[in-house]
């Protein structure tokens, strides 16, 4: 929260949209969108460096087959380091929201040993996740205006089980701004 | 207000997209088919995969426990064509899910989710037998599930891979292979150690077991590591349903289990009551489940014949060291 303080006296940039492919690998594959508003953004160095903390919402939803399919509500918070040449780094954290529906028909056992199909089974589960990223911003050298990017997540997912798993997903694609800054 | 709404248009286009592709046909005739079983906090998946029309269904029963049956389809395939394989994950192994309370990890809970694996799959296909096909602790869950009341007029037939009918003789034997391959190899300090570490009924819920199973497979009781067959890994990575990092999550809840509710098990006395057939397929070099259990285990099954067919050159998993002629040998006793 301090560091939001500190960067929001320097201004804030535009709002970005991002989307891209989301999936553990190319097979549970899925795709992810998210909105980035800037809470505070510092220049350096002449204005060719920029660091930004950004609230960026988003949605995830992926298949894995013959398994789950998933849909990771994420409200990230994230710091972002954009050098001169556009390049970028990015760390991010969110408490997400985890909502699976299992593959298939599911039958559960009544109290009396018979089945019963479950509509849209499947579970909730509390997604805590870090995530590490790269990427470029086009716009800088005005070669496009918008950027790309890549990032692992790594996600635990609360109760697994008896315990917790963790997941890893990747995630590759575009962060478009909604207007120029 | 218009980028949120163009936002959301997205998440609910892919949400849908995705939903879409996940829906399951419903058609039985089918190669292949995916359900559930929710029973008591845990979904456990079943895979049906393979030839329905045979309307014979071979349920593996995966070891472990903890261990998962959808990852073994690599070595087990080749039995799609002629029959179908059911392969379920039971309660905290494999890809099941859910929110399991580690007490219900016991035998008695383990063989009731058997027995509403079967009911679910003779209801879902009621034209076909199901055969049991079960390796090391699948061994175990079968003994529980057909010696428990008349589940075992639901199948058809018992296939035991390396697995035990009971801890105490299990440890028994184990012990006696240690010895006997200290000796053979001159390693006189685990010789020591297993002739001064009797097991007996009286000290088996003390007996410090995971110290001799250590030097068992110091000895070489079971040297294959599906690791090592990088075909195996990448198809468990990227061609199956499993869920890639579960599987190394599951064992830190069966500490207890393996402290307390393994010693308890003991189904020698009732072996006498299956009249099924049952057949015995063993790995002899194995150390883990030597192949002296299968010889006591057809001595116990005094009402039903029971082959045993050994596979000379396999350890604990013959359908891995030897896959072709173990498929050969499944088809022939479904047959």
């Amino acid at each position: 929260m301090m560091s939001a303080l500190l960067f929001s006296a320097t201004g804030v940039r535009a709002q970005q949209l991002r989307l891209a492919y989301y999936g553990e690998t190319v097979t549970h594959y899925g795709l992810k969108a998210g909105y980035e508003i800037p809470v505070g953004t510092r220049h350096l160095r002449n204005e060719t460096v920029r660091k930004e903390i950004l609230f960026a919402p988003g949605i995830a939803v992926y298949r894995h087959p013959h398994n789950h399919t998933g849909i990771v509500v994420s409200p990230e918070l994230a710091y972002r380091r954009t050098g001169p040449r556009g390049g970028f780094y990015e760390l991010a954290l969110a408490p997400s929201y985890f909502r699976y529906f299992l593959a298939g028909t599911t039958f559960e056992v009544d109290e009396t040993g018979a089945f019963r199909r479950v509509p849209l089974a499947g579970r909730n589960a509390f997604l805590p996740t870090v995530s590490l990223g790269f990427g470029k911003d086009l716009s800088v050298r005005k070669r496009a205006g918008f950027s790309w990017y890549a990032r692992l997540n790594l996600m635990q997912q609360r109760p697994y089980n008896a315990s917790s798993l963790l997941r890893f997903s990747l995630e590759a694609g575009i962060i478009k701004p909604l207007k120029k800054s | 207000m218009k980028s949120l709404r163009r936002l959301l248009h997205i998440c609910l286009f892919t949400s849908l997209v995705t939903l879409f592709f996940s829906c399951e046909k419903e058609d039985l005739t089918e190669v292949g088919q995916t359900f559930h079983l929710r029973h008591k906090g845990a979904d456990m998946p079943i895979w049906v995969r393979g030839n329905l029309s045979s309307n014979k269904i071979v349920l593996y029963l995966h070891g472990g426990p903890g261990d998962c049956a959808m990852c073994y389809r690599h070595y087990l395939k080749g039995l799609e064509n002629s029959v179908a394989v059911a392969y379920w994950d039971q309660r905290i192994a494999g890809s099941s899910s859910g929110k399991v309370d580690l007490k219900t990890l016991n035998y008695e809970q383990f063989g009731e989710d058997a027995y509403y694996t079967v009911k679910l799959l003779k209801e879902r296909y009621p034209n076909a037998k199901i055969y049991l096909l079960a390796h090391s602790f699948g061994v175990e869950l079968a003994w529980q599930f057909l010696t428990t009341g008349d589940n075992q007029k639901m199948v058809s037939g018992l296939m035991a891979v390396n697995g035990t009918f009971s801890t105490y003789r299990w440890l028994v034997q184990v012990r006696e292979w240690v010895l006997r391959e200290a000796r053979k190899q001159n390693k006189p300090e685990v010789e020591k150690y297993a002739a001064e570490n009797p097991v007996t009924r009286e000290n088996l819920s003390t007996y410090q077991w995971e110290k001799l199973y250590r030097h068992m497979m110091d000895l070489g009781g079971n040297p294959v590591s599906l690791y090592d067959d990088k075909a195996f890994v990448v198809n468990y990575v990227f061609a199956t349903p499993n869920t890639a990092l579960g599987q190394f999550t599951h064992g830190k809840a069966y500490e207890q289990y393996g402290k307390v509710e393994m010693q308890k098990f003991e189904k020698s006395a009732l072996l006498r009551n299956i009249r099924i057939p049952v057949a015995l397929f063993w790995g002899v070099k194995d150390g883990v489940v030597p192949v002296g259990i299968a010889h006591e285990t057809r001595d116990l099954l005094t009402a039903t014949s029971a082959s045993l067919v050994t596979f000379d050159a396999s350890w604990h998993e013959p359908f891995v060291s030897e896959t072709d002629r173990f498929i050969a040998e499944v088809l022939r006793f479904v047959r």
